[in-house]
Formats: structure tokens, C-alpha cells, sequence
């Protein structure tokens, strides 16, 4: 372990890469241990955790799902009752959906409230607004997928909404209908969208987002 | 003297101290580990289990389907076509399957898989030959379903169950009367 | 260089670019900047992050475990009974359509202008509150706008879902949580029974067709039934009830004059009463 180590070290010089991640110093204030009331600094570890938990149980869904609109529902209810632990892996992309947005929402008011959005981290806020709408926009395509009844009628209802946009709304529309209904082609683009496109996005994100507070490091206690 | 002991001593609390630090920070790696491992189980042994779910999965044995009467079989194979009710995760179809069908001497009723168990081509009965005779790769095999040529294994066969005059077929088998 | 034997000697690539030619010091860098006492990431702060996330995940697989994650009934762009809802963090969007001057002929200000400004604004709040005071009370303007913002979703998310529970409750309707797992398929498989009855004959050229359709699948979104499985509910004699004196909530009137006036012989109607109570699901 250690000469397999020390071998690709030697070539590629590893040690410095996690060494700075894993040695730079927390300060006293953000650390719940200290002071209780720092678990407020939890939010956006939380938030991270929840994220990595949907893109895992999303994974695995797929190993089952079917984003069409003859079985997508029956692959669904197959999955969540027919395979051993399907209620738990659903049940958490379910839930955690919630639950990612109210973290991030916690998340959100704790730097706005510290004020942390303040200069230099402009642009971080920036970038974590982005997040922020890239995980609406998750939200709103992967409520679509079990195409059931409430599925359905939302997804109609906003994209209703987005066509009253002015000028580009009709295009709007039709870019995320796909067809001249809410129906197959709009699920398989609503599950494109869901599952490559904005995750894609949403990495690049957080990379940014961590590569800052890295650099830039916590902002200091009030 | 005294000061050699002395400096033993303060040497000595300074090499504990130094392992207690050790301790302690290999103490937070260990519990740091287990809590890792406790996150990373609880996140993804439900999905893993979810994952391999088929395999775990009891294969229900096939109900026996009719196909024929005992009364139209000789001891020349005839091709049968039937259809089984198969239900693959939420898809439930009715696909067709071939057997071949004989009665041999003793009035015994054998049904073959036609599925060639060198590549997996259909195999089809020759009369004139009195074998089955792949297209693929010319394997060849008896009436009994043994293998002749090219293939490593007798033809599968049907599980048979003959019930007041009607053929029945059950699900596929390893070939048996080959063995005998 | 590379030929060399000493183990000791680190590889240094010469002119690469992607590889700083540098003397790492791996030492970790100080938190000076903070008074106080600061502690190393690896383990000493992420012990504690990751007990945080333990408890987080302990109480995340019992809300599982206590409340499966729910599926209705299969799309059906024709009920027109569902009353649509969006997932609950976009209510606060959706409640603001229902006010005058947000709907109808304003409602690109609900759609459009309200939520650009207001995502806008939070997304550029670093330049437009510029002042160097991080504390929330020393900047009266930001903060109160935020107290403001986070009073109206909760007051709008919370005015929806009342109102949602009304509606519900109005129409004698229960969120649909789970699928009736058979259902349907029993359905699919529910068809058009004993075509070869007379019966079915004096359906086709009677006045039912108009109404209930030739495959009897009746139209749901305007309260006809359909009259496939009718004969579960209703023996002959209620059936030709039905026929002669209307439906019970008066929606069907009285057929058997006017068939009979058409041509249709009061045998005829007999047979197709006899038919339609044959009309069952589980044959």
C-alpha cells in the first residue's frame, strides 16, 4: 500500500494536492464544539451531503426506470414495491429532493445573514445562486418522471407559466415540450435535462464553489 | 547525578506526552474512519441491495402450458410453436417459444429446445437425415437431442407432463435422456 | 536522469509545464488570521462534520422509513377532477398567479418580473450592499428586505396550501398517494362482454351510443359513466329502470320512449337490458 503509494508520488507528485486539503486549519468559530451556535456553519457541508446522496439514488433508479410514458409509471411503482429496498432508494431521491432545498435554503440565508457574501466572495454568492437555480430547475424536470397525475398537471401548469414570458415565451414552451403536448417527448427531454444536462452543470458548479472557499478560506467571525 | 535524573525524567514525560499526541490523533483517524464507514453504509447498502435485487431473486418456476395432444406425436419430431406468459419486471408479454416434440418407442413423450448450445442458432429437424442440423456452424444431433458434431452439449429439453392425452410443457431442463 | 539507480533522487521533469518544478514544504498552513483555537481539518474538524452528518442521516432513513415517497394514478391528461400542484418550494410562485394584478392580463408581472427581481437581487446582493458592516443588525436595509422576503413565502406557501386543502376537501377528494397497484391492468383487461348476445346489436343502433360510446367507456370528464362492468352494480331489472325513468341524479333522462319511436321493439330493449347486466368485470 505505502510503496504503491510512494511510487506514484514519486512520478506524480500527489502529496501537496491533499495535503492542502486535508492539513489547512478550521478556525474556532465555525466549529459547533466551541461554540453551539456554529452548527449553523453546518448548512452547507449538509447540503453537499444530501447532493451526493441524490446523485448516488439517482443512479441506481435508473437502473430501473424507464422515462417513457407507456412504462415509466409502471417501472416506478415496479421499482418501489416489487425490489427489495426499492421504498428506501426511491424514498430517499424523494425526500432528499425536499431536503436539498431546504438545506440550501438554510445555507443561503446563514452566509446572507454573516454577512459572507460580502467582498472578497462576491463571485462565490454568485456561483451558489447559480446552484441554488440549477437545483429548482432539478426539482421541477424530476418532478415530471413518475408520470403520474400530479406529475403531469404540474408540468403543465409550469410550462403554462413559462410560455407567459414576453417574446421568447412560445419558444420556451416549445423547447421544453418538445411536441405539441405535455407528453413523450416531453418526458424523455424532462429526463435528459434531469439527468445529464443539469447534473453536469451543477458539478461544474460546486467545483468552482469549493475551489473559492478553498481559496479564499471561511470568512472570519463577526 | 541528580541533574542526570532529572533530565531522564523531564525526557521521559516528554516522550509519553509525545506518544499520548500520537494516540490521540490516531484515535480521531480511527473514529473518523468508523464514522465514514457508518455515512458511506447507510447511503449506499440500501442501493447495492436495490442493485443486485435480481440475482437475489427466487426464479418462479413456469407453469406448465398444453400444447398438443399425445395422440399427434410419432417418433419422428415435429416443430411446435407455443406461447408463455412471461412477466419481466413491469413488462408482461406473451412470447412464443419452439419445441420439438417426439414419442419414442415406449410411447415416452420427449420435447427439445431448439436453441443450439454452440452459439445459440436454431436448430432444425432433417427427416432425411433423422438429426437436427444447425444452419450456423453444421452442428449436428440425434433425434434424442445428443450432439453429433461442433456442439459441446445435448439440446435442452422441455419439462414434459402428459395429463389425460395433452402434452404439457414446463420449463427448460438440462438434456437427460442422452445420459441414460 | 531517469536511468538513475539512487532511489532517493526525485524524478524532476524538466520543462513541463504541468508539472512545477517546487520544494513542497508540506506543512500546514496557519490560521492566523483568526484568533482564537483553530484545529486541523484532517480528522479533527471532519469527525465532527461527519457526526453532524450521521445524526442528519439517521433521522433522513427513519422520515423514509416512516413515509414512503408517494405515487398517484397514472397520468391522465382527461381527469379533470386533479387539481394541479406543484412540488411545495414552488408555491410561494405559483399563489402569487392567483392575485389580481399578478394573473390574467398582468400575469407576466407574477411569472416574469416579480421572480426575476427578486432572484436578481439576491444574486447580485454583493454589489448592490457594498458596505463593509458583515453584521445583520448594522445593515438595517438588507436584512429587513430578507425578513420581508422569507415572511411572504411562508405566507404565500402557507395561503396555498389552505387553499389547496379547501378544494380538496370541496371536490371530496384525497391526494392521490399510491397507485392501486391492479387497477388498471384489471381495467385494460375489462372489455365489451358476450358480443355475440343480441343485446349487443340494439346498443349499437339505440340512443346509448350517443352518450356512453360504442366501446362504453362512457366520458368521465363530463360525469358519464361507463358502462363496461355495469352489470356488477345493476341486475336487469334496475338497468331497464335506468333506461325507462332516467338516472337516479336526473344527468340521464328517460330513453325507452324515444328508442321505442325509433324503431327499436320492446323485445329489443329487453335484450339489451339483458345484455348490459351481463357487462361484468370478472367474467
Amino acid at each position: 500500500m505505502k510503496s504503491v503509494y510512494s511510487w506514484m508520488d514519486e512520478r506524480l507528485d500527489i502529496t501537496p494536492l491533499w495535503r492542502d486539503i486535508a492539513d489547512h486549519e478550521v478556525p474556532e468559530h465555525v466549529n459547533p464544539a466551541h461554540h453551539f451556535s456554529a452548527f449553523v456553519y453546518c448548512f452547507g457541508g449538509l447540503t453537499f451531503f444530501v447532493t451526493v446522496i441524490q446523485i448516488l439514488s439517482g443512479m441506481f433508479l435508473t437502473m430501473y426506470y424507464v422515462p417513457d410514458i407507456i412504462n415509466a409509471h409502471s417501472s416506478v411503482d415496479y421499482l418501489q414495491n416489487k425490489v427489495a429496498f426499492g421504498d428506501i432508494v426511491r424514498g430517499m431521491h424523494h425526500w432528499g429532493a425536499s431536503l436539498v432545498i431546504v438545506m440550501m435554503f438554510l445555507h443561503t440565508l446563514r452566509v446572507f445573514f454573516t454577512g459572507s457574501y460580502k467582498a472578497p466572495r462576491e463571485m462565490n454568492w454568485v456561483i451558489g445562486m447559480l446552484i441554488f437555480m440549477v437545483m429548482l430547475g432539478l426539482g421541477f424536470t424530476g418532478y415530471l418522471l413518475p408520470w403520474d397525475n400530479k406529475a403531469y398537471f404540474a408540468t403543465k401548469v409550469g410550462i403554462q407559466i413559462a410560455e407567459t414570458a414576453p417574446v421568447i415565451g412560445a419558444y420556451i414552451k416549445e423547447f421544453l415540450q418538445g411536441g405539441p403536448v405535455v407528453g413523450a417527448q416531453t418526458l424523455t427531454r424532462f429526463f435528459a435535462i434531469h439527468v445529464f444536462f443539469l447534473p453536469a452543470v451543477m458539478l461544474a458548479l460546486l467545483g468552482g464553489h469549493f475551489f473559492m472557499i478553498r481559496k479564499q478560506g471561511i470568512s472570519g467571525p463577526l | 547525578m541528580s541533574d542526570g535524573i532529572a533530565k531522564g525524567h523531564d525526557q521521559h514525560t516528554e516522550q509519553s506526552n509525545h506518544k499520548k499526541e500520537m494516540s490521540r490523533r490516531q484515535f480521531l483517524t480511527y473514529t473518523l474512519g468508523a464514522t465514514g464507514g457508518f455515512l458511506a453504509a447507510g447511503i449506499t447498502i440500501p442501493m447495492i441491495r436495490f442493485a443486485v435485487d435480481p440475482l437475489l431473486e427466487k426464479g418462479e418456476a413456469t407453469d406448465f402450458v398444453k400444447v398438443t395432444e399425445v395422440s399427434k406425436l410419432t417418433t419422428t419430431p415435429i416443430e411446435i410453436r407455443f406461447q408463455v406468459n412471461q412477466v419481466d419486471g413491469w413488462v408482461e408479454s406473451n412470447p412464443e417459444l419452439i419445441a420439438w416434440l417426439r414419442k419414442d418407442e415406449a410411447g415416452n413423450v420427449t420435447a427439445l429446445s431448439p436453441v443450439c448450445k454452440h452459439l445459440g442458432c436454431t436448430v432444425n429437424f432433417v427427416s432425411t437425415d433423422n438429426k437436427y442440423e444447425c444452419p450456423c456452424h453444421g452442428a449436428q444431433y440425434t433425434n434424442e437431442g445428443k450432439n453429433l458434431k461442433v456442439a459441446p452439449l445435448p439440446l435442452d429439453e422441455y419439462s414434459v407432463k402428459v395429463d389425460n392425452g395433452s402434452v404439457y410443457l414446463g420449463q427448460i431442463i438440462p438434456n437427460h435422456l442422452t445420459s441414460k | 536522469m531517469a536511468s538513475s539507480h539512487n532511489k532517493d533522487e526525485k524524478i524532476i521533469y524538466v520543462g513541463d509545464s504541468r508539472v512545477p518544478q517546487k520544494n513542497h514544504e508540506s506543512v500546514p498552513r496557519d490560521y492566523m488570521a483568526y484568533p482564537g483555537k483553530s484545529e486541523v481539518f484532517i480528522p479533527n474538524f471532519l469527525l465532527k462534520e461527519w457526526m453532524v452528518a450521521s445524526v442528519f442521516m439517521v433521522g433522513f432513513l427513519v422520515l423514509i422509513l416512516v413515509d414512503p415517497a408517494p405515487l398517484g394514478e397514472i397520468a391522465d391528461p382527461t381527469n379533470a377532477q386533479f387539481i394541479p400542484m406543484p412540488d411545495w418550494y414552488f408555491l410561494f410562485l405559483y399563489q402569487m398567479l392567483k392575485y389580481p394584478y399578478l394573473a390574467n392580463k398582468f400575469v407576466v408581472f407574477g411569472t416574469i418580473v416579480i421572480p426575476t427581481i427578486a432572484f436578481g437581487a439576491l444574486t447580485l446582493a454583493p454589489f448592490l450592499d457594498t458596505g463593509k458592516e458583515r453584521r445583520f443588525y448594522k445593515r438595517p436595509i438588507s436584512t429587513g428586505l430578507m425578513l420581508l422576503s422569507i415572511a411572504a413565502i411562508i405566507f404565500l406557501t402557507n395561503v396555498s396550501w389552505m387553499h389547496y386543502e379547501e378544494e380538496l376537501e370541496a371536490k371530496g377528494l384525497k391526494p392521490e398517494k399510491h397507485a392501486t397497484g391492479g387497477g388498471k391492468k384489471k381495467e385494460e383487461k375489462m372489455g365489451v362482454m358476450a358480443k355475440d348476445h343480441p343485446g349487443f346489436a340494439v346498443f349499437k343502433k339505440a340512443t346509448c351510443v350517443s352518450c356512453h360510446g360504442a366501446d362504453m367507456k362512457g366520458m368521465s370528464a363530463a360525469g358519464i359513466p361507463a358502462l363496461l362492468g355495469v352489470g356488477d352494480k345493476l341486475d336487469q331489472a334496475a338497468i331497464m329502470n335506468i333506461i325507462k325513468n332516467g338516472s337516479e341524479n336526473k344527468k340521464m333522462s328517460a330513453q325507452y320512449d324515444s328508442n321505442i319511436n325509433n324503431g327499436i321493439t320492446p323485445d329489443e330493449m329487453n335484450q339489451l337490458a339483458e345484455w348490459l347486466s351481463k357487462q361484468k368485470k370478472t367474467p
